[in-house]
């Protein structure tokens, strides 16, 4: 029996360790773009100010309005703010429910809509991480690259980058942790991560002690983490 | 002619005029100490020199070459810019060493990186050179250091090689000792004068007047973004002929 469920939870830990891979795959880039539109300065209807002594509220708003950081910020929001398991069940039946056109009915269909969710959801949270980072390089750091005569490019490689790795590991781990054991939240869409592997079990054979199976899987997983983020903040921990 | 030379130039944030009609000039070896309360523009002032900041109007002029004039979009090129940052160099109030290197390769960064790009210059050539500049800063023993692991005093000597390091025609300082405790700004200030007395030219936005006299040839006193009173230091704080001057100097007086 134990070798049963064994090969079963593995089958459901292979579910859970793609899902985790693609989403940090996908994510992390797309966390990276999310932030930097959300930090956009861009003011398109800035020019409505010139040659204005006093401007109305109106034009003053429409002139200050940043809508790419706006809309970053609204899509954010509404992302972090709602379930990922409702984000999942949207993303996955909502096709097939609002447009007669279930997209997701090829082979991996269950297992790409489910990425697709968590490379969303997983970015707008990555986004607000990676702009904590980058806005945490003090100002100081790019003029004093500038004023050495070094290009953008430079300051960015040799200068700022990795002071904001350095402050992006903790928050990040904390989040990759989360993402663990988020992945068993890929059931409800009918994919056998480890938990719902775990549970077949319980249903047919009336046996519990699988599902605290499952729980020696999610503590190896995160412990084999930990050991990584500790190594990586010990290797910056050399300067300040 | 003169090294350096401002004309007209004027800075707005906003609404607010923070420099207005700024016109001076520099001569090669010289000291200049620009003085005056904060919010006065002197920092502004070195920035715009630096092209962290823009003029909205004016020029300024090195060995008789315009390098920036607001009127004239082609000598602000961007590239450009960068080649004309190197007229001058900047020690900064909180010296914005780049942490995660060591000391010497704060010094040997820049340089090895335009080594690179134009040719030229060999890696262990410019090591040598940094050596040598941190020896003259007294930090020899101190190169492999990182920053957070020296005084604010030593980090801030490691900022004046690093800026040293490019040969800049202009090495500006701003306010150099006022992020350190009373006990640092002495070191500092003695590299700062032992520059002076090497024909460095210089200019230093400070708060220590007696520093301000003794070492500069040329101190501009700045109130609300305009020069109030320029000249010779001795004439300047000790024989101040604007109101606004010695007022400002009576404060520090009290203090």
């Amino acid at each position: 029996m134990f070798w049963t469920v064994t090969l079963s939870l593995i089958k459901g830990l292979g579910a859970a360790t793609q899902l985790f891979f693609l989403t940090l795959l996908f994510g992390l880039p797309l966390g990276l773009v999310v932030a930097f539109g959300s930090m956009s300065k861009w003011q398109p209807f800035r020019f409505l100010l010139y040659g204005q002594e006093t401007p109305g509220p109106a034009t003053r708003w429409l002139a200050e309005l940043r809508p790419i950081s706006g809309l970053t910020n609204i899509i954010v929001w509404i992302i972090r703010g709602t379930p990922l398991m409702l984000q999942l069940i949207i993303i996955f039946y909502g096709p097939g429910l609002w447009f007669d056109n279930n997209i997701w009915s090829f082979s991996a269909g269950r297992m790409s809509a489910c990425t697709l969710a968590f490379v969303i959801n997983y970015a707008c949270y990555f986004s607000v991480i990676f702009r904590g980072g980058i806005e945490g390089v003090p100002v100081g750091q790019r003029e004093a690259g500038e004023v050495l005569g070094m290009t953008k490019r430079q300051i960015f490689f040799k200068v700022t980058l990795l002071q904001m790795v350095k402050r992006v590991v903790p928050p990040m781990s904390n989040e990759i942790i989360t993402l663990v054991k988020d992945t068993s939240l890929a059931r409800i869409i009918a994919i056998t991560e480890l938990i719902k592997a775990g549970e077949a079990f319980m249903k047919s054979n009336g046996i519990t002690w699988p599902l605290f199976y499952t729980a020696v899987y999610y503590l190896l997983f995160v412990g084999i983490l930990t050991i990584i983020f500790n190594y990586i903040e010990r290797k910056l921990s050399y300067f300040r | 002619m003169s090294i350096l030379e401002v004309n007209h130039i004027e800075k707005h944030f906003g609404a607010t005029k923070v420099l207005n009609d700024i016109s001076f000039s520099l001569e090669q070896g010289q000291a200049l100490s620009i003085i005056g309360s904060s919010g006065s523009g002197k920092t502004t002032l070195l920035r715009c020199l630096n092209f962290l900041e823009k003029p909205d109007n004016g020029t300024i002029s090195v060995q008789g070459n315009v390098i920036f004039d607001a009127a004239d979009p082609a000598t602000q090129n961007e590239k450009e810019i960068r080649a004309k940052r190197l007229h001058f160099g900047m020690v900064f109030q909180n010296f914005n060493l780049f942490p995660q290197y060591t000391v010497l390769q704060n010094v040997t960064l820049a340089r090895e990186l335009l080594a690179k790009e134009r040719g030229g210059e060999s890696k262990e050539s410019i090591v040598k050179a940094g050596r040598e500049l941190l020896a003259q800063m007294g930090l020899a023993d101190r190169a492999d250091h990182y920053p957070h692991q020296l005084s604010g005093g030593q980090q801030q000597r490691v900022a004046i090689a690093r800026a040293l390091a490019l040969h800049p025609d202009i090495l500006c300082f701003d306010e150099p000792t006022s992020a350190l405790d009373p006990e640092l700004t002495g070191e500092v200030l003695r590299v700062i004068r032992s520059l002076a007395e090497q024909k460095t030219t210089m200019i230093i936005v400070t708060h220590e007047m007696a520093f301000a006299r003794d070492v500069a040839d040329q101190v501009i006193f700045m109130d609300g973004g305009v020069i109030v009173e320029q000249g010779d230091p001795r004439e300047v704080i000790d024989h101040p002929k604007e109101e606004r001057t010695r007022q400002f100097l009576a404060r520090y007086s009290e203090n």
